[in-house]
């Protein structure tokens, strides 16, 4: 499995990186919406992509949007990871077609959990 | 005018809380109130270069500029503490990890404060400065929470334009 990180901040990278290490994914990291778009052009096509909103040069929801105007990217599960909490934001991204959002601050069971629900993690069960 | 309840001392420490309970461990929990030993740097925070500043604006349906203040050892911690570092490599961290850690930081406690506030509003991106950041004159505080973590003070405040609240305002 192979997850895209994508948020501005390196600190926010690292976190989001030590969680789905954890779970046996392999990870790539994108500074922002366009870097992220340049790395699936580059031929990288990812299982996971967690996706902060607010960044420069292109933010997570218009990645969003690109990424789901394109047949190539369609199997790819897309999460928005971000301290935008507003009702109508969330809904939006949704719309967009975001498969799930986390809001900042998060656990790192939070988001294992998500990643179960949607079929992309196991949970090792203790003896 | 529709006078706007800005946030309480207590709305701030829950989402402080919360962040550094999540990014940081709770180990060593965050505590409201700055110890007698520490007051006088708290005044100092705002003054001198051994503060890192972080802030962030929101704009839209309630304004404020959210800051954070913290000495320069808290900062490092709070860096190597988020990147998941051993103390001992703290020396690994330069200058960027800094501001990055700091920025992100104030970056999901101003989305907490926002969220409790009436929307929609948008957040810019962080700013971080070594000393003080000073807002514009026409904005004044309406809350800061003075914190201890680690033996370091810490404070987060909230700074909104003079029109947006109050009586008359």
């Amino acid at each position: 499995m192979h997850a895209l990180i994508i948020d501005d901040s390196r600190t926010m990278r690292s976190i989001l990186k030590r969680i789905v290490h954890e779970i046996g994914f392999e990870t790539t990291e994108a500074a922002n919406g366009q870097e992220a778009l340049d790395v699936l052009e580059a031929g990288l096509v990812p299982d996971l992509c967690l996706i902060d909103w607010n960044m420069p040069l292109m933010d997570g929801y218009t990645f969003v949007t690109r990424v789901r105007a394109d047949e190539r990217w369609r199997s790819m599960t897309l999460m928005m990871v971000t301290t935008e909490s507003e009702h109508g934001q969330i809904v939006r991204a949704l719309a967009a077609g975001a498969h799930e959002y986390v809001i900042k601050p998060f656990t790192a069971d939070a988001i294992v959990e998500k990643l179960e629900l949607l079929g992309l993690a196991v949970r090792e069960v203790p003896a | 005018m529709i006078a706007i309840d800005e946030p309480t001392i207590s709305d701030v420490h829950a989402v402080v809380e919360e962040v550094w309970t999540s990014f940081l461990g709770s180990d060593e929990p965050i505590q409201i109130g700055a110890s007698t030993e520490t007051t006088s740097l708290v005044d100092r925070l705002m003054l001198d270069d051994d503060t890192w500043t972080a802030a962030i604006t929101v704009t839209g349906a309630w304004e404020a500029m959210i800051l954070i203040s913290v000495p320069v050892p808290a900062a490092g911690l709070i860096t190597v503490g988020m990147l998941g570092l051993d103390p001992a490599e703290a020396e690994t961290c330069g200058l960027e990890d800094l501001t990055d850690a700091l920025g992100e930081l104030v970056n999901i406690v101003g989305g907490g404060v926002k969220s409790l506030m009436p929307g929609p509003s948008a957040l810019s991106l962080p700013l971080v400065a070594q000393g003080a950041i000073t807002s514009t004159s026409n904005l004044e505080e309406v809350c800061a929470v003075d914190l201890t973590w680690h033996g370091h003070p810490i404070r987060v405040s909230i700074d909104v334009p003079r029109t947006t609240h109050g009586i008359g305002g």
